[in-house]
This record gives C-alpha cells, sequence and structure tokens, in this order.
C-alpha cells in the first residue's frame, strides 16, 4: 500500500485537474455560445434595437411585443383566441408588433421560428404565424416538424418561392434565434406567451391572456383600440 | 454500537458519495441540453437580478457535473460534501421563497422549469428531498472517507 501512496495521489490530482478543466470550458463554452452572435443572418424584418424580434409595422408608436414558443400549447390557445385581433391591429396600424419566437422547448422550436422568419422575408409572417400553430404536433419535438414538412407547410398558404423553400431548408436563421433567445432572456421572459404593451407585461392571472374581452381592454387602456 | 458504525461509516459514505453525486451528475447532465431554459428557470425564482440569473443558468450545469463527478470518484470528498450541502441549502431557501411568495414555478432541478399552473407545484416534495441531499452533504463532510475512494 504504501509503495502506491504517491501513484494514488496522482491519480487523484489528476481526475480533479480533469473534472475543473471540464468545468471551465464547459462554463466558457456555455457563455460564450448563449451570447447574441453579431455575425448571425437576420431577416429583413428584424430590429437588433427590438431585441432581435420580427417587427410590424415599424414606424407607428404604441408598442407590443410578443413572446411565443411554437410549440407551446398555451400560445397556440393564446392565438386562436387573440390572433384575430392582433392581425386586425397590424392590418389597420394601430400599433407596432414585435413578434419574438423563442425556442426554448427544443430544436423544432428553432426550426419553426426559423421558418417564420423565413415568411417574414415573403412578407407573410401572420399567415405563417397562424398556420404554424394550427399545425402545432400533440406533444413537443415529436419529429413533425422537419424542414420539409415546414417548407410545405409555408406552400399551402401560398409561399411558392424558391428563395423561401431553401431559407427554410438551409436554416438560414436558426443562429439567430439564439439571439432572440438570448435578449428575450434578458428581457425576463420567464413562460410563453408573454405579452408586453409599451413595456408593461399583461397579467396572467387576471386572464388577460386567454380572454379576447380582456386582452381588447389591456390594449385599451394603453390607447390601442 | 459505535464499534459497529466504525464498520459500516466506509460503506455509507461510500452511498452517499452515488447518491449525492449521481444526483448531481443528472441534474447538471440533464441542463446542459438546454441552456436556455436552464436560465429561464433561474429567472422564475424572481430572486436575482436577471443578468446574474442567466449567468448562474449558463453556469449551475456545469458545476453540477463537477461536483458529481468528484463525489462518484471520492476526490475532495469532504470538500464536496460541503458544498454539495451548502447548494441544497440554497435551493430549499430559493424553492421556500418561491412558495411563500406565491409564485407557480417548476424548480427545473432537473430541466424544465419556469412558470406553471398554480395546480402543479411541488414545493413541499422538492423541499423535503432537497433537505435529504443536504444531510447527505453534511454526512460527507463530516465522514468523507469511504471506501472506492480516491482520497487517501
Amino acid at each position: 500500500m504504501a509503495s502506491n501512496s504517491s501513484s494514488d495521489k496522482g491519480t487523484r490530482n489528476l481526475v480533479i485537474v480533469m473534472v475543473s478543466f471540464i468545468v471551465v470550458v464547459g462554463v466558457v463554452f456555455s457563455l460564450i455560445s448563449n451570447r447574441s452572435s453579431s455575425t448571425a443572418a437576420i431577416p429583413a424584418s428584424v430590429s437588433e434595437a427590438d431585441g432581435y424580434g420580427i417587427v410590424l409595422n415599424p414606424e407607428i408608436t404604441p408598442k407590443i411585443d410578443v413572446y411565443v414558443d411554437y410549440q407551446c400549447q398555451a400560445c397556440k390557445f393564446f392565438e386562436l383566441i387573440n390572433g384575430d385581433y392582433l392581425n386586425e391591429i397590424i392590418s389597420q396600424k394601430k400599433a407596432k408588433v414585435v413578434y419574438h419566437p423563442m425556442s426554448f422547448i427544443g430544436p423544432e422550436s428553432a426550426l419553426a421560428a426559423n421558418a417564420v422568419a423565413c415568411a417574414a422575408d415573403e412578407d407573410k409572417f401572420m399567415s405563417m404565424n397562424l398556420a404554424l400553430f394550427q399545425n402545432q404536433a400533440e406533444d413537443r419535438n415529436t419529429g413533425k416538424w422537419t424542414k420539409e414538412y415546414l417548407a410545405l407547410l409555408g406552400e399551402s398558404i401560398g409561399i411558392t418561392s424558391s428563395s423561401f423553400k431553401s431559407c427554410v431548408s438551409d436554416g438560414k436563421y436558426v443562429r439567430w434565434t439564439s439571439n432572440v433567445a438570448s435578449e428575450s432572456g434578458k428581457a425576463d421572459v420567464n413562460s410563453t406567451p408573454t405579452v408586453f404593451i409599451n413595456g408593461k407585461i399583461l397579467d396572467r392571472e387576471k386572464g388577460e391572456y386567454g380572454d379576447v374581452a380582456k386582452f381588447r381592454a389591456a390594449l385599451a387602456a394603453s390607447g390601442i383600440k | 454500537m459505535l464499534a459497529k458504525f466504525k464498520l459500516i461509516q466506509p460503506w455509507l459514505t461510500l452511498l452517499a458519495r452515488l447518491i449525492l453525486g449521481g444526483v448531481l451528475l443528472a441534474a447538471g447532465g440533464l441542463k446542459i441540453g438546454n441552456l436556455q431554459k436552464s436560465a429561464m428557470s433561474v429567472r422564475a425564482y424572481e430572486l436575482l437580478p436577471t443578468d446574474l440569473a442567466n449567468f448562474f443558468g449558463y453556469v449551475l450545469p456545469w458545476i453540477e457535473i463537477g461536483m458529481g463527478l468528484l463525489l462518484i470518484v471520492g476526490a475532495v470528498v469532504s470538500i464536496m460534501g460541503l458544498l454539495g450541502a451548502l447548494i441544497m441549502l440554497a435551493f430549499v431557501v430559493a424553492i421556500a421563497q418561491a412558495w411563500a411568495r406565491g409564485l407557480s414555478i417548476d424548480c427545473g432541478c432537473f430541466g424544465g422549469g419556469g412558470e406553471i399552473d398554480p395546480g402543479e407545484t411541488k414545493y413541499l416534495s422538492t423541499i423535503l428531498r432537497d433537505l435529504g441531499f443536504f444531510l447527505l452533504g453534511v454526512y460527507l463532510y463530516y465522514f468523507p472517507k469511504g471506501r472506492f475512494g480516491l482520497d487517501k
């Protein structure tokens, strides 16, 4: 035993050094990879100043920020309940609306966010937004939302250009989704859907997400009616 | 009684190391695949300033992995036991304050996390579980010498 003790000690120290190394490398890698990347390709309608969100009606002043994850079921209900009214606000230019497609639920959320960004480049953001929620899988990351599926989904709502198809299949804006995620974190968004009206968060407990009358009232209180 | 404890103590230490180390390794490993979610679950406690919460969300999983590995192989067991106890105590405090303030969050202990429906919270069972891990950490701090460990 005694003759082995120095080599035992060496093994122990080596293990400690290796584990510390793994931790340090992991930490550094995580901190760097979760920062917004200035080299990521971003859609034309995206504004860095608006948290890398997709901006509709950039010139109008009251501002609505909508944070969703396309795989989140509560977001689907929010869209089905309030989507028509939001569409009306956008088409009648009553507010600037910024969509932040998050991807914390998993890889298919990032693919969906990429596809909706590709649609935004074709001026079809709102239709793709709705189509995604209408075609949400029963569960998360089931394998339903492949690039091929999402390209076909766009085609089914009339986005037929080859630029859209290649944008979806190349995952052109997948890196941008990390920027959205990082900025959503800085905005302290902890669940989806989350909506801010002029920076003021909608109250979940008062039912302002799940009831269109309350949603309208909350918007009206900020002068959007 | 004391003689008997002396006999089984190294085995108890091994068991405590494997449980606490395994739990930490699993907790960290399940988080590193989705660090966005990890940061989100730390933010949801509404305890730290947002930037610091995000920082912890990215860093904590790696710390847990490191501590878990060292406990499993039995290196620097005493310090890891103390750190493990402290980290578990911090989790208990964080969960208890979320409960007391009426937040509806998932602890995010093993991935997951963030705001959830009020009916889905599991504060009490999580606190009791973490207190158990806290006791294992305390035990390892006082009895770090066990079977099959690198510490001699």
